[in-house]
């Protein structure tokens, strides 16, 4: 079984939500967010989010998982073509699509 | 005990001090040290604090601007984190040492390093703040105690952008007392963490001063003092408010530490009046080097905007494909030439670099202001010339800096040189150090300056810890009484423990497949053309 293939079947698009809800429900009741984190939680409409907040939140999950991510593309891509907001499902998406690269579970923090 | 003040410099200072607004800073002056700190080049605030913060240099330290390309080579940018930091903090190395402490509102401590003691981090936006507590728990504590507001203590991009870009005049009284507020809730944190546990060694940073420079420099320049309105004048009072406080909590945190302690105050940078905005991508269009895309971001107004909020589009700016220099992002005041990597990539052909390079900065230093017929670039680096280590290839191939010291916009315009609508502050070389404690010099005003590298290994040596061989500066005898030196010698230590980077994830044929189909459905769900 290759890397890719491990990690596939222990990093699940579920546990990816699983974890970005979490990083998410440790924050919102710091901005008095009382909804329940879902797949279609908007980051800017629902969560308050400016775009710096996008960014940090990318770098909470990179450190979650250890990993650098593109990220910085990803979102200069949505900023270009006017993309007015963010699901939690599109960042659960966008980093399944990259975690799906050679990496292990060492260094993810649970 | 260590206090830094951002942006902090002897031209506003001393004046403050001899209108009697700051006696405590000007008690400490006269019972210790005092001395003008050279900044970094550029003279900016990351990796100038990130510099004081572990005593090494940005090329060693990794932190050379507010933004990093998001891989090698990439047009992106990214910020950056603790994880960009390739050495230790000081406070780390004295936590080794089996000292305890507490470290609030220096930058870059997020996610948090393990400590001997409590950290809270700087320069998060405000909704994260959280996650720049060290220990975690931390932040419920003085969030319950003092009630404060996350909002008021971390950084909000629309306010702070509004001290380089400017706003409307009746925000200022109120955008001043955010500041003062943003102080003082930092001062409550330390002043709680100092009664529930004291620990062997704090660093706290104010940076309401950057700010306010930034934004209010002609209310607060005596120089400008005669050509104040009725309105000014209330913003000029409302502003020394913001002084007067930091002289208040100067004396609490030299009560605090006791007579048994050192006491040092240091800025990142200096500061000064910024007259004019260069539009550096807009010259080296005009001189051949940059290709716009259609519609690139442009300062239609001709406000003097530096383009902070173009940085996110500085890929889609340009053609690249005609593009062989840019202007990488509205701070650095770097640029950055394109070698050609493959053939029929764009870009210059590598044995064509050094000429190219060199034939650029003379272009740069050669061209005048058609307005004054002067130069407006003063100072052209060469990439090594100012940085070395590990990260040098990071940093921008040239560096300027221009003749009012101020910030390049990297947006289009149909003027290369335009007046700013009025005076704002920008940064400038020469910070302040000032210092006191057993042993130091009293009355002292250190001839030449000290630089940033000076003080890492100066308050390792005040806590008693061998100073790490690989620190860049040895300890500043010259602040020190001999006598003193002499029972008190300075002790080497081993280097500083590695710091190791995140790794990137690496990016598969799949993993592109995976981002294709975010944006697919993004644009099936109507958000993407």
């Amino acid at each position: 079984m290759g890397n890719r293939e491990r990690v596939m079947e222990t990093l699940t698009r579920e546990q990816i939500f699983y974890d970005v809800r979490h990083l998410l429900d440790e924050l919102k009741g710091d901005w008095d967010y009382e909804d329940e984190i879902t797949h279609d939680t908007r980051l800017f409409a629902d969560l308050g989010f400016e775009s710096i907040d996008a960014v940090a939140l990318a770098a909470a999950i990179e450190e979650h998982y250890q990993r650098h991510l593109p990220f910085a593309e990803y979102l200069a891509d949505l900023v270009q073509q006017e993309v007015p907001d963010i699901t939690v499902d599109d960042i659960v998406s966008f980093t399944f699509a990259h975690l799906g690269a050679p990496c292990t579970m060492e260094g993810v923090q649970r | 005990m260590l206090i830094g003040i951002d942006g902090a410099t002897f031209d506003i200072l001393d004046p403050l001090m001899d209108q009697g607004i700051m006696p405590v800073l000007q008690g400490m002056i006269d019972g210790g040290v005092r001395a003008q700190l050279d900044s970094v080049v550029p003279p900016l605030t990351p990796p100038a604090w990130v510099t004081l913060m572990t005593g090494r240099s940005p090329g060693h330290h990794g932190v050379l601007d507010f933004f990093t390309p998001s891989a090698p080579g990439s047009r992106h940018l990214r910020t950056l984190t603790s994880h960009h930091v390739t050495a230790e903090y000081l406070w780390q190395i004295a936590s080794r040492a089996g000292c305890t402490v507490t470290a609030l509102n220096y930058p870059y401590m997020t996610p948090p390093r393990p400590l001997n003691g409590y950290s809270l981090s700087g320069w998060i936006p405000w909704r994260h703040l959280r996650r720049g507590s060290y220990p975690a728990e931390l932040f419920d504590e003085i969030k319950g105690l003092l009630g404060f507001g996350a909002h008021d203590m971390g950084m909000d991009l629309k306010i702070e952008a509004k001290c380089i870009d400017g706003c409307d005049p009746a925000e200022y009284l109120d955008w001043i007392d955010l500041h003062l507020r943003r102080e003082r809730n930092w001062m409550d944190t330390l002043r709680y963490l100092r009664q529930k546990d004291p620990t062997d060694f704090i660093a706290v940073l104010f940076d309401g001063t950057d700010k306010l420079q930034h934004l209010c420099w002609r209310h607060v320049d005596p120089a400008y003092a005669a050509s104040l309105s009725p309105a000014d004048q209330q913003i000029h009072k409302r502003s020394l408010e913001l002084y007067r406080q930091l002289d208040g909590f100067i004396a609490e945190i030299i009560a605090m530490a006791g007579p048994s302690a050192t006491v040092v105050i240091a800025s990142d940078h200096g500061f000064g009046p910024t007259v004019e905005t260069f539009y550096l991508n807009a010259w080296l269009h005009a001189h051949g080097y940059l290709a716009w895309a259609e519609n690139p971001p442009t300062d239609e107004a001709g406000e003097g905007r530096i383009g902070l909020e173009a940085l996110s589009r500085l890929s889609f700016m340009l053609d690249w494909s005609r593009t062989t220099a840019h202007a990488v992002t509205s701070s650095s005041n770097g640029i950055r030439i394109r070698v050609r990597r493959e053939p029929g990539d764009g870009g210059i052909a590598p044995e064509e670099y050094d000429g190219f390079r060199a034939r650029l900065a003379d272009e740069l230093l050669g061209w005048e202001d058609p307005a004054t017929g002067t130069p407006v670039v003063t100072r052209v680096w060469r990439r090594e010339e100012i940085f070395d280590g590990p990260h040098l290839a990071e940093a921008p191939d040239l560096t300027l800096r221009l003749r009012d010291y101020g910030f390049a916009s990297i947006l289009n315009s149909d003027r290369l040189v335009r007046p700013r609508p009025y005076v704002m502050g920008t940064h400038r070389p020469d910070g302040v150090f000032v210092a006191c404690g057993p042993g130091l010099r009293r009355g002292h005003r250190v001839e030449g300056s000290l630089s940033l590298l000076d003080v890492a290994p100066l308050l390792l040596y005040a806590l008693d810890i061998p100073v790490p061989a690989d620190l860049e500066r040895p300890v500043p005898a010259q602040l020190f009484e001999p006598a003193w030196l002499e029972q008190h010698p300075v002790k080497v230590g081993a280097p500083t423990e590695p710091v190791r980077p995140l790794q990137s994830a690496a990016r598969s044929t799949e993993d592109l497949e995976g981002e294709q189909e975010v944006l697919e459905r993004l644009r099936a769900l109507g958000y993407v053309e």
